[in-house]
């Protein structure tokens, strides 16, 4: 497999907070178009990782690659340039602005990126069908439910077209049925788009939506990195 | 649970810790304002209820012998002279006394009255007739000085005030003495103090208001974060009334160190309230400050009252173990909101048509008071609509993100701006309106005649190279006519005046016809169709020295003119004294009486040399006061005006800081709350830039919309007032720099203060500090 076939990697990754070291040389390669889930028990690292790999913390040492290019030397302003444009983000909870309703948050990432109002709406409107959320796109964050709202989150992540969508445990504040259901939507839809997509979840049922899982543990990936045979979809 | 309450507010870690912070500082600030208007107050106070021994002779129960030859000379206690002299544009309080008998009063602010030429001079006075030639202003005053008088006798540090003292002959010699037997020692009931007073009020009222929701949004600074807590605390068992403990005293605490904080602050700046002139002159330092009464309530009732604030914003949400839900999502403000406004502006504009220049009708006045509650009930509908505006006109992100806040919850964002549209509508409205009122007396050619020193020469002496006017010879008759100085006198006046360089005098002699009809004319008064000769005789050649006078009929020398100078009012210079059609007279003014002078004077230290020769030269004019020039005169009358229009302005430049305040608080409130959202924006890529502009749409837009919208109603109500009931020629109202430097100073002064809220936004949304739960 050539180098390009990889989006992102982690060479010996260390990273500390204060006197605590949540990485303590992480190795890690994704290939484009690949679902990874990380796992790993609470405070092993898991987030610091993918944190590290979206350019959100630069590491205290060691490498991190982005399709072909030195993410962690990078400026923050370039990291946070990329991070909007290349990257999409899912998280727990919260990361909708409660006062804008749900066409205007999925529609964000585009003024941002100075798209047309017209065209910005247009296509948060197309991604609100394509969710199952028609006829929510009015509502505000604190009018709909729960999976409601991390589909509005997944629309917002996925209108701008990343190249990767980083999902920091997007069904722990959900429960089973309806975290199955936007599992469902972001593996369909990832698929469809063929955006890589990188996963944290300590949830096995979480990680089996994923093509390959690794785990961490004590800051370090585990080497007994393991295929996700015969994944759910 | 007291204490408990007291360690979760002290030692709550980080987050409480900059609550606590920012509490105290928001209320700091608004405790110091609040104090230092108390204390201008007080001052104002003190200022006006110093005995008021100017007053002496005026009250009912002062006894008094006015007649000149009445004046006592065993009778009565004390002579009394008491007059206004200026000094490059000051008033100087001039008293002359003389004792009758041992038991005569003693002024205030001094041991033992002076004797014959001895005199005491107010600090301000001393040091100025220190650094003043004699000849421009100590040759005024005869005798030495022998003492300073004491604040006791002073309504401020500035004043200039003189007593002199005279034998009695000598003063007894002077126009205006009178004898008394008691100085007055009442307040002081200038007919201008109530107005102050109550500009006062309305400008403490206008400041208390917005500092009061400062103080409140202050106190409920990110309620959202401390309910969460409170959640928590609900689900370990604590009972509502505790939270409502638990909150109280947080609020309370978090108050009372922001009322002492706010106590230093303005120790502080209490030395430069001093030094800040409000009514036209400075304050006593030792009474610029709050009364003990007035400390002791700020320092109980606005931790009270924070206390309550927290309370009343506790029974707004439902906390629950589960946590923290709104018992009510606020509707969205309607637009029925602005018909008290525009029902006030309406019933103004039509009380205005109604409204005559003897009578303002009374639905000005309700539509003024309608139109201030109108602006409470409509703001947050116009805070709404132009954040629709903004959202609409601005396409962007970060105009987006404010505008939806703002639309969200337009009452919170209009209530830190409220006080300030209140006090910029009264500013501007009396910004505008002062000028056109006062531009109605300030005419152009009492601007023309600006240098021009008006010498009223009433019965006196005259002293100089023929009579020693000094100490005892000083000549205690007068042989001067009532029209004027006598021809000869006159003449000696005119030579003395004539040693000035670049002066230019012109004399005005008393029309000997109208002497003769004065003389003859029953009663003193014209009987109803009687014409009466004009009373004055100008020559043609000193008319032309100052061409707003008038011009004389073809081939006339001199002419009789009738000025109504003496009124002092300027706006009887807008017609000239002489024209074509005046009747001619002879120039040969020999013979005739002096009755008054026009003297330009250019530069400013000659107008004093003059002025004092005049003092030294001619006694007093009947009416007690000094000449002066139109210029001084204008200003005199102005000085009101400008005072009330400096008050107003320091409540707008204030309530727009404080506005700027409660803004900043508001807004660092709604980015605690919104940590999260605008962390995870950020760490999604959105840049520190966008969110910056998103505080700044959220602050600046209620700020600058309020402000503008207050104000251009407020121009639009004096704009219609000139136009109806202002006199022909008045002039469109126009905003003076002063205006927009008060405006400007407190949007710049605002602004700094949300712009110093950014720091905060960029630390707390920093990806590298985001914890995830």
């Amino acid at each position: 497999m050539s180098g390009n076939d990889y989006i992102l990697q982690a060479n010996n990754v260390k990273k500390t907070f204060g006197q605590t070291p949540a990485l303590q040389g992480a190795d890690l390669t994704i290939r484009r178009g690949e679902m990874v889930a990380i796992m790993g028990p609470s405070g092993s690292g898991k987030s610091t990782l993918l944190h590290c790999l979206a350019g959100i913390f630069a590491p205290d040492s060691g490498e991190v690659w982005f399709d072909g290019k030195r993410l962690d030397t990078l400026s923050e302003t370039a990291r946070t340039e990329l991070r909007r444009t290349a990257f999409g983000f899912v998280f727990q909870f919260g990361q909708l602005v409660p006062e804008l309703t749900a066409a205007d948050n999925i529609a964000l990432p585009l003024l941002l990126d100075k798209v047309q109002r017209k065209e910005a709406y247009k296509r948060a409107a197309s991604w609100l069908e394509r969710l199952g959320l028609e006829g929510l796109g009015n509502r505000r964050s604190g009018e709909i439910s729960g999976g409601q709202a991390q589909r509005v989150a997944l629309a917002r992540a996925l209108v701008i077209q990343p190249k990767v969508l980083f999902a920091d445990e997007p069904t722990g504040a959900l429960d089973s049925l309806t975290g199955e259901k936007v599992m469902d939507l972001m593996v369909d839809i990832a698929r469809e788009e063929g955006t890589t997509v990188v996963l944290v979840t300590h949830d096995a049922r979480i990680a089996s939506y994923a093509e390959r899982a690794v785990t961490v543990r004590d800051g370090k990936v585990a080497t007994n990195t393991k295929q996700v045979a015969g994944a759910i979809k | 649970m007291f204490r408990f309450g007291l360690r979760l507010t002290l030692r709550s870690g980080k987050e409480a810790f900059a609550r606590l912070l920012l509490t105290m500082i928001a209320v700091s600030i608004g405790t110091a304002i609040l104090f230092a208007a108390l204390a201008d107050f007080h001052a104002f106070q003190a200022a006006n209820n110093r005995p008021a021994w100017e007053k002496t002779g005026q009250a009912a129960d002062d006894q008094m012998f006015t007649s000149r030859a009445s004046l006592p000379t065993t009778q009565g206690k004390l002579l009394w002279n008491y007059n206004n002299d200026i000094f490059k544009g000051k008033t100087i309080e001039r008293l002359g006394v003389a004792a009758i008998s041992t038991s005569a009063p003693v002024l205030p602010g001094i041991s033992r009255l002076p004797a014959a030429g001895e005199y005491y001079a107010s600090p301000a006075l001393t040091t100025l007739l220190h650094r003043t030639p004699y000849n421009m202003l100590g040759a005024r005053f005869p005798g030495k000085q022998v003492g300073v008088i004491g604040k006791e006798a002073l309504t401020s540090p500035d004043e200039l005030v003189i007593f002199i003292g005279y034998n009695l002959a000598e003063l007894r010699a002077l126009p205006t003495t009178i004898g008394v037997n008691t100085i007055a020692s009442a307040h002081q009931t200038n007919v201008w103090t109530g107005y102050f007073r109550y500009a006062y009020i309305f400008g403490t009222l206008a400041l208390l208001f917005p500092i009061l929701l400062l103080i409140n949004t202050a106190t409920r600074l990110a309620a959202a974060r401390r309910e969460e807590r409170f959640a928590a605390l609900r689900l370990v068992g604590a009972t509502p009334h505790q939270l409502n403990v638990i909150a109280s005293v947080d609020a309370f605490v978090s108050a009372l160190f922001g009322v002492l904080l706010g106590a230093g602050i303005f120790q502080f700046i209490q030395s430069s309230l001093a030094k800040a002139s409000i009514t036209g002159g400075h304050y006593f330092a030792s009474d610029v400050t709050p009364t003990l009464l007035g400390y002791g309530v700020t320092i109980l009732l606005v931790p009270i009252a924070s206390a309550i604030a927290a309370l009343i914003s506790l029974r707004r949400v439902r906390i629950s173990p589960l946590g923290v839900s709104r018992k009510t999502t606020p509707p969205a403000p309607k637009a029925w909101r602005t018909i008290p406004l525009l029902a006030g502006i309406g019933l103004f504009a039509l009380g205005i048509a109604m409204t005559t220049h003897q009578t303002i009708a009374a639905p000005v006045y309700v539509g003024l008071i309608l139109i201030l509650i109108g602006f409470s009930i409509g703001g947050p509908w116009m805070t709404m609509t132009s954040a629709r505006v903004l959202s609409k006109l601005v396409p962007s992100a970060s105009s987006l993100l404010a505008a939806r806040r703002l639309a969200n919850d337009p009452k919170t964002a209009f209530r830190a701006v409220s006080g300030l549209v209140l006090a910029a509508f009264l500013g501007t409205t009396l910004a505008a309106l002062l000028p056109s009122i006062n531009s109605t007396t300030a005419t152009p050619s009492a601007t023309a005649l600006q240098n021009v020193l008006l010498v009223s020469l009433t019965p006196g002496v005259l002293c100089g190279n023929e009579v020693n006017c000094t100490g005892a010879n000083r000549p205690t008759t007068t042989t001067d006519g009532e029209f004027g100085l006598t021809p000869q006198t006159g003449a000696t006046l005119l030579n003395g005046l004539r040693n000035f360089p670049d002066i230019t005098t012109i004399p005005l002699y008393a029309n000997p016809k109208a002497i003769d009809a004065a003389q003859h004319m029953e009663g003193g008064a014209p009987t109803p169709g009687q014409q009466m000769p004009g009373d004055s005789i100008i020559r043609c050649s000193d008319l032309q020295k100052v061409s707003v006078l008038g011009t004389c009929p073809v081939g006339a020398k001199a002419v009789v003119a009738a000025p109504d100078f003496m009124s002092d009012n300027p706006s009887y210079s807008t017609q000239a004294i002489a024209s074509p059609a005046s009747e001619a007279a002879s120039d040969n003014v020999t013979g005739l009486y002096l009755s008054t002078l026009l003297i330009k004077v250019s530069n400013p230290n000659t107008l004093e040399e003059v002025r004092t020769f005049l003092a030294t030269h001619t006694s007093t004019s009947l009416s007690g006061t000094a000449p002066r020039t139109f210029g001084e005169a204008v200003a005199v009358r102005l000085s009101i005006s400008v005072t009330i229009q400096r008050i107003f302005n320091g409540a707008v430049a204030l309530t727009l800081f404080i506005a700027g305040c409660s803004l900043a608080v508001t807004v660092g409130g709604s980015m605690v709350e919104r940590k999260r959202p605008f962390s995870l924006l950020r760490l999604s890529g959105v840049p520190t830039s966008v969110l910056y502009r998103v505080v700044l749409y959220e602050a600046v837009m209620p700020l600058l919309g309020a402000a503008v919208a207050a104000a251009s109603i407020g121009y639009g109500i004096a704009l219609i007032t000139v136009e109806k009931i202002g006199a022909a020629g008045t002039r469109v109202p126009t905003l003076g720099h002063n205006y927009f430097i008060v405006m400007g100073f407190g949007l710049i002064a605002s602004l700094i203060v949300i712009l110093m809220t950014l720091p905060l936004l960029g630390r707390i949304t920093k990806p590298d500090e985001v914890r995830f739960e």
